[in-house]
């Protein structure tokens, strides 16, 4: 009886590490920036993929215009691109919205309408306002989805601001 | 140690087992029996034996096959759609698709091709569509031309591409679509179109390249369905290079990301030597916009100018008379006037969506746009004390007229009498407010659509609804009823032509059973999302052959009296309620089971009592309600013990009685 219960433990601990990368194992945190009394990490939460993202200019006082780095495989095709941000700050949600990024009949960038399968790598602008962040801890919930709402890139984002 | 080492391969053992179960757990999903398969992400490195020989739709992306050839699909001679996305193709060895005769879609983006054998397409009959999207090509001498005479398009964006010159004998004929998005064409030369001159109707995108020469005379009379020069930083030279050219839609628009060179009116000087019916400029910075900007637009029909950071149209402008559709979508328009609609007559369509500025309707501003059919000015913030009449003066042929996604509007009676041909009316989640005994839809005698959904109206009004004798459609999702209950008088009363209910999200928990009755042509009612309890079933009783949606409320048993009304209905969707699987819903469930063809979502309807049942779908539930053997054999010794017990008691009364005589 003892032997088997052994043998369930060192099973149990063996087998999540024999799987390899089997969905439900988290990604690797990432850090997006770090600077200017501001530090944004992030974790992929799509099950699928990880992917790439970084912010040139770090700063408390977010300057409008921001450049950012970003390089994903595409999952879906994204002639409809659409990003949900959740903001929540004391585990209480503050901020919630919906913003378009890619329309049938507003392309607003040039990666709109690419296809599943394809791999992108956009550097440019995003269309932020600026604005100043208060000291604190934040946890940002980011997910870019398509018309059917199928996930294209899913990331869990912590804010330090000290 | 020998302990340990039994451990261990016992441990060995069951990891070895569980990844069997794993991977086999990982099969394809049907989507359509027999028919179509979805393989996405499975890591499969063949073709799965499970997947029947007449598979038709093969979704296989994301899956790991470097090398592909004849024996790999042999057996799905059927297909006719198969999608590689990102499987790691290098190499399409010979004969790859020989016995695929039916195949019309191929899809191979995303592999990093080394090599395509010239043979490698043969086979199909009529290979419609070819994706070779970021295949890494950089010369269309890769593509094996062999079996492309039936192709209708062919995808070769995110490539290195940077001549679009065909090689000799490719079949360009019957192509309607070209897609070279993101690659890296510089020129366009005579010879490269003269090769396309075989197709007609062809749509043609160069989207993502920068495009900075074109032979003169390149386009000289060529016929285009669409040609999109997206992104381009120089317009000059394409308008130029277009030289009498016809094009039904030109895309030249701009992308936040690229860097834009400001539009001069001088710009457009070539366009007058274009024919073209339709333009879209979006994103574009005007730098001298005047009256004379557009004086080589005479022959458009539809011009697109989203996002062009427009505060104003100069009055007086030369060469839009013609025009009959108009977008001005997020532009930063402050006044309805200022767009100075009298410089388009002749405009039908007129779409003035999402601007970033609070857009202030005025007084009578489009009263020049006598064609005007559709009219879009929904995310404006609009507001106003008193609309529409002055706002929409003179729109007498207005068919389509959308407000949704603004700020509170205040309607009376009669709100939109200057348009009474409206057939269709948006004022989505725009507050509505209506005082009492006002009815602001008052003679549309022609709307069949209204759509109401989240419009914070007061549903005690009986009136609200009244003079819509077309109406078929209404949707009223997110609007709330005085107690959560539809009374037998209620402002849906009125409209008898209704077809099509939407009443979703109203916090009804109740609805009279006469509620509905003078609605008898209705075939599609949705109340999903509200507290219903079965009871409101019986307000549906004279309607026969509708599409019910009841999911997401508080049905738990269905009396038998019931059933009948839902028996008359051809769909019912019951999903996310609290049902009851015990014996005192039995007639129910013996009904569902039997009209398992007119449920939808039997998935996810499911029991929610008794415990031991929570979850389980209700067509897997059997009941057995009737008396058991033992229970019979039970109930008759028991029966004979009373008879006994009684002719003893009978016995010993009369002998009681007889002996006090």
């Amino acid at each position: 009886m003892n032997s088997v219960t052994a043998a369930f433990l060192v099973w149990t601990l063996i087998s999540p590490s024999s799987d390899g990368h089997v969905r439900g194992e988290a990604w690797p945190t990432h850090m997006a920036c770090s600077g200017g009394g501001l530090e944004v990490f992030y974790q992929s939460c799509d099950p699928l993929q990880d992917f790439g993202f970084s912010i040139d200019q770090c700063s408390k006082e977010v300057k409008p215009y921001l450049n950012i780095k970003f390089g994903i495989i595409l999952r879906e095709d994204i002639r409809k691109l659409f990003l949900d941000i959740v903001l929540i700050t004391k585990s209480s949600s503050v901020l919630n919205f919906s913003y378009p990024i890619c329309e049938e009949d507003l392309p607003k960038f040039s990666f709109c309408g690419r296809r599943k399968g394809e791999q992108i790598y956009y550097a440019g602008p995003i269309n932020n306002l600026g604005f100043d962040i208060p000291q604190g801890q934040y946890h940002v919930l980011l997910k870019l989805y398509n018309e059917n709402r199928s996930t294209v890139a899913c990331a869990n984002a912590t804010v330090i601001c000290s | 140690m020998a302990p340990h080492v039994s451990c261990f391969f016992l441990a060995v053992l069951l990891t070895a087992s569980c990844e069997v179960i794993t991977s086999s757990g990982q099969t394809c999903i049907e989507k359509e029996a027999n028919k179509t398969y979805n393989c996405e992400n499975l890591g499969l490195r063949e073709i799965p034996a499970t997947l029947p020989n007449s598979t038709e739709c093969l979704e296989f992306s994301f899956n790991f096959l470097p090398t592909i050839q004849s024996t790999t699909f042999s057996r799905l001679i059927n297909l006719t759609y198969l999608d590689l996305t990102r499987c790691q193709i290098y190499w399409i060895h010979e004969d790859t698709f020989q016995s695929l005769h039916q195949l019309s879609t191929l899809v191979l983006t995303a592999n990093p091709l080394i090599f395509m054998s010239e043979t490698a397409l043969n086979g199909p009959k009529s290979l419609k569509h070819l994706f070779l999207i970021q295949t890494g090509i950089s010369s269309l001498e890769f593509i094996p031309a062999h079996n492309l005479k039936t192709l209708e398009s062919l995808h070769l964006g995110s490539n290195h591409i940077s001549s679009i010159k065909f090689p000799k004998g490719f079949p360009t004929k019957n192509l309607k679509v070209l897609d070279f998005q993101n690659n890296a064409i510089r020129y366009l030369s005579r010879k490269d179109i003269d090769a396309l001159q075989q197709a007609t109707n062809l749509s043609l995108n160069f989207n993502g390249n920068d495009i900075t020469g074109i032979e003169p005379g390149a386009f000289n009379s060529t016929v285009f369905q669409s040609l999109n020069f997206g992104g381009a930083l120089n317009l000059s030279v394409i308008f130029n290079g277009l030289q009498n050219s016809t094009i039904e839609s030109l895309w030249l628009g701009t992308f936040e990301d690229t860097a834009d060179q400001d539009i001069s009116s001088a710009m457009f000087d070539g366009l007058c030597e274009i024919s073209v019916q339709r333009i879209n400029l979006q994103k574009h910075h005007f730098s001298d916009l005047s009256s004379a900007t557009f004086q080589c637009f005479t022959g458009l029909q539809e011009l697109d100018l989203t996002a062009t950071h427009l505060g104003e149209l100069p009055s007086g402008v030369v060469g839009l008379n013609r025009l009959k559709k108009l977008v001005l979508s997020a532009n930063k328009f402050k006044e309805l006037c200022q767009i100075n609609a009298a410089n388009f007559p002749s405009l039908t369509h007129l779409y003035m969506k999402g601007g970033s500025n609070k857009l202030d309707l005025g007084a009578g501003c489009l009263e020049k746009l006598e064609n005007l059919r559709q009219l879009d000015l929904s995310h404006n913030d609009i507001e106003t004390l008193d609309c529409c009449n002055l706002q929409l003066k003179n729109l007498s042929n207005l068919q389509s007229l959308n407000l949704s996604y603004n700020e509170p509007l205040g309607l009376l009676t009669e709100a939109f009498k200057v348009c009474p041909q409206l057939e269709l009316l948006d004022l989505a989640f725009t507050h509505l407010h209506v005082n009492a005994a006002q009815s602001p839809f008052q003679n549309l005698q022609f709307l069949q659509v209204l759509n109401l959904s989240h419009c914070s109206l007061d549903t005690s009004n009986q009136h609200l609804l009244a003079g819509l004798p077309a109406l078929q459609h209404l949707n009223l999702q997110g609007n709330n009823f005085p107690d959560g209950n539809i009374q037998k008088t209620n402002p849906l009363q009125t409209v008898g032509s209704l077809e099509v209910l939407i009443l979703s999200s109203c916090g009804l928990s109740s609805i009279d059973q006469q509620a509905f009755s003078s609605l008898g042509k209705m075939n599609h009612v949705d109340m999903s999302h509200n507290r219903l309890t079965s009871s409101s079933i019986e307000a549906l009783s004279h309607l026969k052959g509708i599409y019910l949606n009841l999911a997401s409320n508080s049905i738990s048993i269905i009396p038998f009296s019931l059933l009948s009304i839902l028996s008359q209905q051809s769909t019912i969707n019951l999903r996310d309620n609290p049902l009851d699987c015990t014996c005192s819903n039995i007639y129910f469930l013996t009904w569902y089971k039997e009209n398992l063809q007119k449920l939808e979502d039997t998935e996810e309807t499911q029991c929610a009592n008794p415990p031991s049942l929570r979850g389980v779908k209700l067509s897997d539930v059997t009941l057995s309600c009737r008396i058991t053997a033992v229970g019979i054999f039970f109930l008759i010794v028991f029966l004979f013990l009373f008879a006994i017990l009684l002719v003893f008691a009978v016995k010993c009364f009369l002998r009681w009685k007889y002996q006090h005589l």
